[in-house]
């Protein structure tokens, strides 16, 4: 058998169709199961896996052969995950997902989430968000990737990135506890933070989370200055109902565009897509199509159709992290691409609306 | 199916969040539109921006209650009131046709009620008391468990607040149609918000507001006991204390205190604490009590509750892990089950009776929403001990100085002294503490003589 060298993609060089993402998936298994290029963390699990990846993988319906392995990357140590054929030279970073529940989960980051970042800037450019001027990133920052993401959006027209740290494992551990009061207070102070930037700086843009825009709104001095100077708001992190959504868009925020970005340290980036008249959704998430594929799937794992939920499935195929078949805990609503083009959409990830009803099991009241 | 959406001063906000409420047979029942924190945060606002603190006419209210109890609102009847709330809650028809006529005497009480409450105003002829709201924004965070607790929130109206009101995840009905018929006699309608919502938009409100009120289990209050500014109603844990003779009349009594409304109030007996033989006192009550009817929800006769299939399953756990610890003397006289499947998809809880070994077992004052009753030894050297906390303490006693210690006892709430019930509705009498002295800020007004 002999193996072609896998050369890494182009930058700018995006699949356009099934046919091409196949070959993508082709190309880039062969560049991580090549002893010059692969990682040690995939050419270790090579003989494990039951078939041969250099071979059997015709495309992107083979990815789900491979393990999920995403819940090594808690204690793989991160350099093993750096494939071997990386330019020399070339600087990665560490980055760990939310850690909210047990160990984080490590990724390595060269110079592709850049890549995915010009292209995701696009899409915010798309949706009318300012491309020049400064941005407020108040939510995590640390070892959680979306503030170095964020920074990619404001950075290439010489914009400035301000940031307000965000530990969201302190809050989980704060509410966890029943310390409610502590996580008002820790949040009071993050707003403090944010109203001394905004006062003093010329930020156009702010990206934030669902709960923090609630609290910006619970917050009349914030909510006036982000009202009065912010033209756009990029919300990621946790979901948002839909009435939420129309409540933020209508109601608190209505001359700011409004943008949602789906994701994690792992998967990367998914931002909301531009409404087209067929969309029924408001709000649907679009993967970086040249490298990533989100299924939503049945409990069976076959693939739910348009219109019904699924539980999303992540397939990141680029020539730095390689992460097939990763189920996440997310459900979400298959949509169909949209009339521009593109890849299946996500839309009501989560479900946030729910009637609950307490087990009222103790006491009439 | 009939659809639900929030109101915010007299407009409907149909949301884009929506839940079905199934009814006690899983059918479902009503289209939900749900208020999320933002919508809450909007419906806030709202009120607090016409928030005067100016009481409406007091016609206003008397209409209100006459309008509850018999017209139709938004299209729906007295009658398709009661069959809704019957269907959402599983309580009795009997209970909730009372319920319609109860709230209509306790809102017109309201005068009464203030009066009674307060004290006098005018001190001397140049010193008087005026009383006025304490805050503008009030918050209601309701439970399924009875109609009549949303009485609650009328009478911050009454005073000049604004209320935003969050529904029981069970019975949107009550409050809708009180809402309906308050804004149909001219309540002010930026006076009021109806915020069917998420759990988590409960405390977000109650944070929110000025004065709050919220009724639910030990798990939903306790975050709120020691909060000033809310008032809470948890589990009423009221007992009995039976150091008399067990007579018929004493038996017909205390059948009456624990299943009267199905069980479902917070003033149902839930424990009897006794100087006479335990088994014995807890066999006859089991007895007494097995003979309450057994019939669906919807018939006019009925008296007990139905659950649906996952409460009824709840219930059925919760049982047989007291009957661990407890003796239980019904379940014999029910065959195999206390929980009755009447083939709608709905189970009716029969009344359970347990006999402790000790007065300060735990599950002494445990408090279910069916007639559920714990008996257990009491001797006068337990003393007050066992009888508290207890919204309503039923003293069957010659003993004056246990009676003495209940009313010294912050936790008992209210006494009834011999076979007497407590609940009926005469204005000034306290249900939890003086409601209208936590509604309302005291301030000295002096005038110049002459």
């Amino acid at each position: 058998m002999t193996i072609t060298p896998a050369q890494p993609p182009g930058p700018h060089r995006p699949p356009s169709g099934q046919a091409d993402f196949d070959a993508h998936v082709r190309a880039m298994t062969a560049w991580h199961f090549d002893d010059r290029t692969g990682s040690p963390f995939w050419l270790a699990r090579r003989s494990q896996l039951g078939f041969d990846p250099l071979t059997d993988v015709t495309g992107a319906p083979d990815l789900v052969r491979f393990p999920d392995v995403s819940r090594e990357l808690r204690t793989t140590p991160a350099a093993d995950l750096i494939p071997r054929g990386a330019a020399p030279g070339q600087v990665f970073r560490v980055y760990e997902s939310g850690g909210t529940t047990g160990a984080p989960k490590r990724i390595v980051d060269g110079a592709y989430r850049s890549r995915m970042g010009v292209w995701t800037r696009q899409r915010l450019t798309d949706h009318g968000v300012p491309e020049t001027g400064d941005w407020l990133h108040l939510g995590p920052t640390g070892p959680h990737v979306v503030a170095f993401d964020t920074s990619r959006y404001a950075e290439p027209a010489g914009g400035l990135c301000y940031t307000v740290d965000l530990d969201p494992r302190w809050v989980k551990r704060l509410l966890g506890s029943g310390r409610q009061q502590e996580a008002d207070d820790y949040i009071d102070h993050l707003l403090d933070q944010a109203r001394e930037i905004l006062l003093s700086q010329p930020v156009r843009v702010l990206s934030t989370t669902p709960p923090l825009i609630e609290a910006i709104c619970a917050r009349p001095d914030l909510y006036e200055l982000v009202a009065s100077r912010i033209e756009a708001i990029i919300w990621a992190g946790t979901s948002f109902s839909p009435e939420s959504l129309r409540l933020v868009q209508e109601d608190f925020f209505p001359t700011a565009r409004l943008v949602g970005i789906y994701g994690n340290s792992l998967m990367g980036v998914a931002p909301q897509r531009v409404r087209t008249p067929e969309d029924t959704h408001p709000c649907v998430f679009e993967p970086f199509a040249e490298t990533t594929r989100l299924d939503l799937v049945d409990e069976d794992g076959r693939q739910v159709g348009y219109g019904e939920r699924g539980r999303v499935r992540v397939n990141l195929v680029s020539e730095e992290m390689f992460l097939p078949n990763v189920l996440e805990r997310d459900t979400a609503v298959r949509v169909r691409p949209s009339s521009d083009g593109g890849v299946d959409g996500l839309a009501e990830v989560a479900s946030v609306a729910t009637y609950e009803d307490a087990d009222v099991v103790e006491g009439v009241y | 199916m009939l659809t639900i959406d929030p109101f915010v001063a007299g407009e409907s906000r149909p949301s884009a969040d929506r839940g079905v409420l199934a009814d006690v047979h899983g059918e479902p029942l009503a289209d939900v539109g749900l208020a999320p924190r933002l919508a809450a945060q909007a419906a806030v606002n709202r009120l607090r921006r016409s928030a005067d603190g100016l009481p409406p006419e007091p016609e206003v209210f008397r209409t209100a209650a006459r309008l509850f109890a018999t017209a139709e609102l938004d299209g729906e009847s007295a009658d398709a009131y009661v069959h809704r709330t019957v269907r959402g809650t599983g309580l009795a028809s009997t209970t909730v046709r009372r319920a319609l006529t109860d709230m209509a005497t306790e809102i017109e009480e309201l005068p009464a009620t203030a009066a009674a409450d307060l004290p006098a105003a005018q001190l001397r002829p140049t010193h008087r008391v005026h009383r006025a709201p304490s805050g503008r924004v009030f918050t209601a965070v309701m439970a399924s468990n009875h109609p009549l607790p949303h009485a609650s929130w009328v009478q911050p109206l009454y005073h000049g607040y604004s209320v935003a009101v969050r529904p029981g995840s069970r019975d949107p009905f009550t409050p809708r149609r009180l809402a309906a018929a308050l804004l149909s006699a001219g309540l002010p309608p930026e006076k009021l918000a109806f915020l069917p919502s998420p759990h988590a938009v409960g405390s977000f409100l109650l944070n929110a507001a000025d004065r709050g009120i919220i009724y639910g289990n030990e798990q939903a209050v306790s975050t709120w006991t020691d909060h000033a500014r809310v008032a809470t109603r948890g589990p009423g844990r009221s007992r009995a204390l039976l150091d008399v003779p067990l007579t018929d009349a004493l038996l017909d009594h205390l059948t009456t205190s624990a299943a009267f409304d199905g069980g479902t109030r917070c003033t149902n007996l839930s424990a009897v604490l006794t100087s006479n033989a335990v088994h014995d006192t807890a066999a006859a009550l089991a007895e007494r009590l097995a003979r309450v009817p057994v019939l669906p929800v919807a018939e006019p006769e009925s008296v007990l509750l139905a659950v649906g299939r996952e409460r009824a399953d709840a219930l059925r756990r919760q049982m047989a892990k007291l009957a661990t610890e407890l003796t239980d003397h019904s379940s014999p006289l029910y065959g195999d089950d206390f929980l009755v499947d009447l083939g709608d998809g709905s189970f009716l809880p029969r009344p359970m009776v347990l006999a402790a070994d000790r007065a300060d077992h735990p599950a002494v004052g445990t408090e279910l929403a069916f007639p559920f009753v714990v008996v257990a030894p009491w001797s006068p050297a337990d003393g007050i001990a066992p009888l508290r906390p207890s919204l309503v303490l039923n003293l069957l006693t010659d003993n004056a100085a246990i009676t003495g210690q209940a009313l010294l006892d912050p936790s008992v709430r209210k006494i009834t002294d011999g076979a007497v019930l407590p609940w009926d509705l005469v204005p000034g009498m306290p249900h939890d503490g003086n409601y209208t002295e936590f509604l309302l800020d005291a301030k000295g007004v002096v005038t110049p003589a002459g």
